[in-house]
């Protein structure tokens, strides 16, 4: 189910009252898995066929750490099942293909079969958070979750659970315990992040995906400004679903009274690319930090290991996104530009002289090249639009003014917001205004969207 | 690897009070409730007496529901049917309400058939967005094309894409070809009841080339929304959308019909629902069936069809409804199976006005 549709609001508009009412009774983490499944369960119901096993194998992995000596099996057994599911669902297709191409390379006659192209939404976000909080119970940070339907919820629960944010143990569990204390407050706050998620998603990153898909689709067709345009828009567009999506998860979860971490902090105002990566995704960046870059050693052996730690970290969430070419290379040249602007940013005339403005530009000029590489169709696309932004014509991008306009509008509010101008928007008649202004933007100009979140196929 | 701290203090979302939401609230319900209001006062709608939904607003029901409520003002009896009524192959000034207001050398009659409608669409039609006939004296016309194949029936079990689907009921009656999802079901389904959609609806059909302003942008990337928006209302066509001609000029061949068993027909009993309806809510109907095309049938198909007439007819009156079974028009004043030409439309105005019932109905 998706939140921007109608069946998500009936959805809402029966369970939020029962929720309400059942709140602070022993029924309560029962009925959120009942929902949360439900909820999942409209988009395909073979997807509760993962799910459910993954909430089973996991809680019985800590049971069994909890219970036994050698914690670090436990351990393999759990990382080694949520690898074997990915590798079924997400990379099977991926690694046979490159398997059969290297056999096909070395002149044999052997093929093997391709395995089903099914992929549950959100996968890898609810495998990535059993994972951290597996890896958190062997590390001894969190306790063991005694209750199943709770450790299930953990798992499942719906508003985060088909594009994240990748919730830590230490953050919700404690949540899903307490007897929510809703108030106006959190009624009130969780609307307007879902306002403002849904007018990302559906006025914004629906809009721009549009021209995007269009330049993309075809890219051959078109010269260097519709290809840099639509680079620009597919950077915003991203940016609008991924966050959209979270900020109506975050808001839905905040009027159910359980508080989602943030998981993005105005990205494109990140004046070096590891700013970006603590801006960006924060729930995937801080998990491949705790639980893949600072296990490798991090930045503590010299500034060879640190660079093949960051090296080896970005290339692996680039894999984390999708099984392709394209995601690795788009992980390996934000590992490029981390190199490149730490290297900078050690500089005195880089660090005190060059304008704060100049270098947000420059970091968002390396984020919407890598961006190229994870839109593209393949590599050879990819290649394709680089080569043509620097060497084909002039000819007019006809690119929407308005599309432009919203991002300017966007950009402008993202940078007062993180100016001194910020009272200004803090004013209550500017924020009732703006509120008015998107809501009846939504309602009067954009058609009901069912166009699923992008970040949901990961 | 730094990182920001992730508290909702970073967030850039606009955050209001319970009470500012109200404010919003009362705002939003102030805009849903009085826009499409105040546009009616604004848009220009000045329907002459041969006025029909222009061809390409022909899924503005909004337009729809505002011609209806015009015809109602103007004390004209509405002609409600499909492309027959509305005269798919002919000028606005050649339909049959055309003719039947130049032979009354009146204004009675109104032209509220729409293009592409068909039995299941027409019940969503009247039920919705011809409200305004309730109590009125309302001509129906049923087009026996509908019943020509399990496919017309909208009968066939494979998806099939037909016109006007959000007009069919989306829960209430299992139509076995539509297979939307149940989400756009429900968004059809709401969207009914709340005139407000209707007229966004409406803006993005008549102002935006029947796009929404996105797409539309992108067609158009350098112009601006808000000059497209003050433009006007579009003017009706003064032509036909397909040029008429004989259907003996295209070779005029028999053929075999697979006509659908009335009793088992979805679309014969969409139909009926339809006059049920109009007469519950008080209408008076006067119920005209074809004149199907039946030049064009096989001795078979033509004998059957003979059979279908009489239980359509013997139903209209064990129903009480005035109604007339009109014999087929000369064969070269027909387009195709079911929609005559400019004189076709004419001989049929005379043949209504010369019937009993009609004239009793009229009067």
């Amino acid at each position: 189910m998706l939140f921007q549709t109608w069946s998500f609001l009936v959805f809402f508009a029966v369970a939020y009252p029962l929720y309400l009412l059942i709140k602070g009774t022993r029924l309560r983490l029962p009925f959120l898995l009942a929902i949360s499944y439900v909820f999942y369960a409209w988009l395909d119901p073979w997807y509760l066929v993962p799910i459910i096993y993954t909430s089973i194998v996991d809680y019985l992995v800590v049971a069994a750490m909890a219970r036994y000596r050698r914690k670090g099996l436990w351990l393999f057994v759990s990382i080694a099942n949520s690898l074997i599911l990915l590798g079924a669902f997400k990379y099977g297709v991926f690694i046979t293909d490159n398997l059969n191409a290297l056999l096909s390379t070395l002149n044999l006659s052997l093929t093997l079969p391709t395995p089903s192209r099914m992929l549950p939404a959100g996968l890898s976000f609810f495998l990535f958070q059993s994972m951290g909080y597996v890896i958190d119970s062997y590390r001894g940070n969190v306790p063991r979750e005694k209750s199943f339907v709770a450790h299930a919820v953990f798992v499942a629960f719906f508003p985060r659970l088909l594009a994240g944010p990748i919730e830590r143990a230490g953050n919700l569990f404690p949540q899903l315990h307490e007897i929510p204390g809703i108030k106006g407050g959190d009624i009130a706050e969780g609307l307007s992040l879902f306002v403002v998620g849904l007018f990302k998603k559906i006025a914004l990153a629906d809009y721009l995906a549009l021209y995007v898909s269009k330049v993309y689709a075809a890219p051959g067709e078109y010269q260097s400004p519709a290809l840099i345009l639509a680079t620009v828009l597919f950077a915003w567009q991203i940016y609008f679903d991924f966050s959209g999506y979270t900020d109506m998860a975050r808001g839905i979860a905040r009027m159910m009274g359980i508080r989602l971490m943030l998981n993005f902090n105005n990205p494109y105002l990140a004046t070096s690319l590891g700013e970006f990566w603590g801006r960006w995704h924060i729930s995937l960046s801080s998990w491949f930090k705790d639980y893949v870059y600072i296990p490798l050693g991090g930045n503590r052996k010299g500034n060879f290991n640190t660079y093949r730690n960051i090296f080896l970290t970005m290339v692996l969430s680039g894999l984390w996104h999708g099984a392709a070419w394209t995601f690795v290379l788009w992980g390996a040249i934000h590992a490029i530009g981390r190199f490149a602007t730490r290297e900078m940013e050690r500089t005195a005339f880089y660090r005190d002289r060059v304008p704060k403005c100049a270098k947000q530009a420059f970091v968002f000029a390396i984020v919407a090249f890598a961006w190229i590489f994870f839109r593209a169709e393949s590599t050879s696309d990819a290649w394709l639009i680089v080569t043509r932004i620097f060497s084909s014509g002039l000819a007019d991008p006809y690119c929407p003014l308005m599309a432009l306009g919203l991002i300017a509008a966007v950009w402008c509010y993202q940078f007062a917001f993180e100016s001194p101008l910020r009272w200004a928007l803090q004013i209550r008649g500017v924020r009732i205004a703006t509120v008015i202004l998107m809501l009846a933007f939504l309602a009067v100009f954009t058609p009901s969207s069912e166009q699923a979140f992008i970040y949901m196929q990961f | 690897m730094e990182s920001s701290p992730a508290t909702d203090a970073n967030s850039n979302a606009v955050f209001l009070s319970g009470r500012q939401w109200l404010i919003v609230g009362a705002a939003m319900l102030i805009l849903v409730v009085t826009a499409p209001t105040l546009w009616q006062r604004v848009e220009l709608f000045e329907p002459g007496a041969d006025y029909r939904i222009p061809y390409k607003l022909g899924s503005d029901y909004w337009l729809y529901a505002r011609h209806s409520h015009e015809a109602r003002d103007q004390r004209r009896i509405p002609l409600i049917g499909d492309s027959v009524i509305w005269g798919h192959y002919v000028p606005p000034d050649q339909t049959l309400s055309h003719h039947l207001n130049a032979a009354l050398g009146s204004e009675q009659f109104a032209n509220l058939g729409l293009d592409g409608t068909h039995p299941a669409a027409l019940g969503g039609l009247v039920e919705h967005y011809a409200g305004e006939i309730s109590g009125q004296s309302v001509v129906i016309h049923f087009n026996p094309l509908w019943i020509t194949s399990a496919k017309h029936d909208l009968q066939t079990a494979k998806e099939f894409h037909f016109n006007h689907p959000k007009l069919v009921p989306q829960f209430t009656t299992k139509i076995p070809c539509y297979k939307a999802s149940t989400a756009s079901r429900l968004k059809t389904a709401i969207g009914h009841h709340i005139p407000f959609l209707a007229w966004t609806a409406h803006l993005r059909i008549a102002y935006f080339d029947g796009a929404d302003l996105q797409r539309w942008t992108l067609q158009n990337p350098y112009a601006c929304p808000a000059a497209a928006l003050t433009s006007g209302l579009p003017s009706p066509e003064s032509t036909a959308p397909d040029e008429g001609s004989s259907w003996l000029d295209r070779g005029g061949k028999q053929r075999r019909i697979g006509w659908v068993d009335l009793d088992g027909s979805l679309q014969w009993r969409f139909f009926q629902n339809t006059v049920k309806r109009v007469q519950d809510q008080g209408g008076k109907v006067f119920v005209l069936v074809g004149p199907y095309n039946e030049h064009m049938l096989d001795a078979e198909s033509a004998a059957t069809y003979g059979q279908i007439k009489e239980e359509i007819e013997a139903w209209l009156q064990e129903a009480k409804i005035p109604h007339l079974i009109p014999p087929p028009l000369p064969s070269a004043l027909y387009a195709d199976s079911s929609h005559p030409l400019a004189e076709g439309y004419a001989l049929l105005a005379q043949q209504l006005l010369k019937d009993p019932s009609f004239q009793s109905f009229a009067r």
